[in-house]
């Protein structure tokens, strides 16, 4: 899904561009805002741990290339979508200037792809998916979504930059990720359920929940006395 | 097979560690400043990416080959590097005499026509992957990605993504140092990834399981890291790295003004002179 330097005109890169650098300005408000000393060591483990499922690399013979993201995963432990924005961002800039993995120049456009999308509709996804369907349920299907979403739109940035025909972009890359997304959604699960029972205090939802449980329990107190 | 052949194909373009060792050398252009390193790399991808004749990307890939022998970085070791990367995006150049119209130049069964347009196009998303990817093979045999991280830092970029970014560096190597150590205690056990004598979904299950624990005990390390980093002052003010001053001399600037005396003539050259060279100087466009 990477797509690398040269296979968008730069022109478009540079919107590209804009759009991320807006988005990563108001991720940084949201680190600035939310990120303890607990935290910041997390979302840089999360980082690296996001750059080894995302350098599993296998060619689409119409596409770029085929991975797992990671993002609606990170999204979905912080309970937001900038801290994923704020990881991707981060392994597609190492992996773009050390490893020719997404190119320099479409860095933007992979953000956008990848970072942004995947961790926006990851997020919400799993947001309005959880009404329906059970937690663990919500959480792969919302990571399926993601990655699959993600593809289609490096189809049509594909198809915009006069590189791929939509159609055959959209089948192959979206057809492909399909089934890459279903190793993701399983793995997506598997990781935050393995974190729920050894780690909870990790997850975002958990110290939620704990704030609001010690909330009660003060209010309480402050009631009986 | 087992899971550290997986580990071994992880990165498209060498492992974590092969590329931080090749990166922490000593040449001419290894000591040059990681800000100056950085930018004029980035600017000859920017001119790749920008240029549509195929001479020019010669002209350029023979810049950086010689850059390369400068680094006294092995040209054999560079370019399989190049060469493991461009499937992933060559799939899509080595398609495009398919996929544009124009001239046909053959038939193929099923009436798939190999164009003329689309044939040059290729070849041109094809020269300028390999011009982009040479760049970015020397940039990190030449950049250890620290020297990368501090040059962002001091070309402005904020600070809480470049404390991230650090972080994110070397908790990368933690990171492979405690994978490998889970991957040599599951062979020590014989688990065996591509097995099929147990079912794929307990397969799949055994791999989320390893990365989960690569998370958990990369975290905890991590975290304990950080916590001892805080107990001695660090905030996201503090840096990183020691900032050792360096002044922009001469080696430098002979650099940068190098490569813009290069992009410069080649686009002058661009314009008048490789137009009348045939095909290989012609202006591609789809």
């Amino acid at each position: 899904m990477h797509i690398p330097d040269g296979f968008i005109p730069l022109w478009q890169c540079a919107i590209y561009y804009v759009i991320a650098i807006i988005f990563l300005f108001f991720a940084f408000r949201w680190s600035r805002a939310n990120l303890n000393e607990r935290n910041i060591p997390l979302m840089a483990i999360l980082a690296a741990f996001i750059f080894a499922i995302m350098s599993i690399n296998i060619p689409v013979p119409f596409g770029t290339s085929g991975h797992m993201v990671g993002a609606a995963m990170v999204a979905i432990i912080f309970m937001s979508p900038w801290a994923g924005v704020i990881c991707i961002a981060l392994v597609l800039l190492v992996q773009a200037l050390f490893f020719g993995d997404g190119g320099v120049t479409t860095l933007g456009a992979n953000i956008i792809n990848m970072g942004i999308i995947g961790s926006f509709v990851g997020f919400y996804g799993w947001g309005f998916l959880k009404k329906f369907l059970p937690k663990w349920w919500s959480i792969g299907v919302a990571s399926w979504i993601a990655i699959f979403t993600a593809a289609c739109l490096a189809a049509v940035e594909l198809w915009l930059a006069g590189t791929f025909p939509l159609g055959l972009g959209l089948l192959y890359m979206g057809g492909y990720h399909a089934m890459i997304g279903v190793l993701e959604a399983i793995i997506t699960v598997i990781v935050i359920a393995s974190i729920e029972r050894v780690r909870p205090d990790l997850l975002a939802w958990n110290r939620q929940k704990l704030v609001d449980d010690s909330e009660s329990k003060s209010t309480q107190e402050i009631v009986s006395k | 097979m087992n899971l550290n052949i997986i580990l071994s194909a992880l990165h498209v373009g060498g492992s974590v560690t092969d590329v931080e060792r090749i990166a922490i050398k000593d040449s001419v252009i290894h000591s040059l400043d990681g800000r100056v390193k950085l930018i004029t790399l980035l600017l000859v991808i920017v001119f790749a990416v920008y240029t549509t004749q195929l001479v020019v990307l010669a002209i350029l890939e023979l810049y950086l080959v010689t850059l390369l022998l400068l680094s006294r970085n092995s040209l054999k070791h560079s370019f399989l590097r190049v060469l493991i990367i461009i499937p992933f995006g060559g799939s899509i150049a080595i398609l495009q005499p398919f996929v544009h119209g124009g001239t046909v130049l053959y038939t193929l069964p099923l009436g798939i026509h190999i164009t003329y347009q689309g044939v040059m196009f290729g070849l041109l998303l094809l020269s300028r992957l390999v011009v982009t990817l040479t760049c970015i093979v020397l940039l990190s045999s030449i950049s250890p990605m620290q020297e990368v991280a501090e040059s962002f830092r001091r070309l402005g970029m904020p600070r809480d993504f470049s404390m991230i970014f650090s972080l994110f560096i070397r908790f990368l190597f933690l990171f492979y140092e405690e994978l490998g150590k889970i991957t040599h205690a599951q062979t020590s056990r014989n688990f065996d990834i591509f097995s099929k004598k147990t079912a794929y979904m307990w397969r799949l299950k055994m791999v989320a399981y390893t990365v989960m624990m690569m998370f958990l005990k990369s975290y905890e390390r991590g975290e304990s890291v950080y916590l001892s980093m805080a107990s001695r002052g660090f905030s996201d003010k503090s840096q990183l790295y020691s900032l050792t001053k360096k002044e922009i001399d001469l080696n430098e600037y002979s650099f940068v003004i190098t490569t813009l005396v290069l992009i410069v003539c080649l686009q002058i050259m661009a314009i008048y002179v490789f137009p009348q060279m045939g095909f290989i100087g012609s202006s591609i466009r789809i």
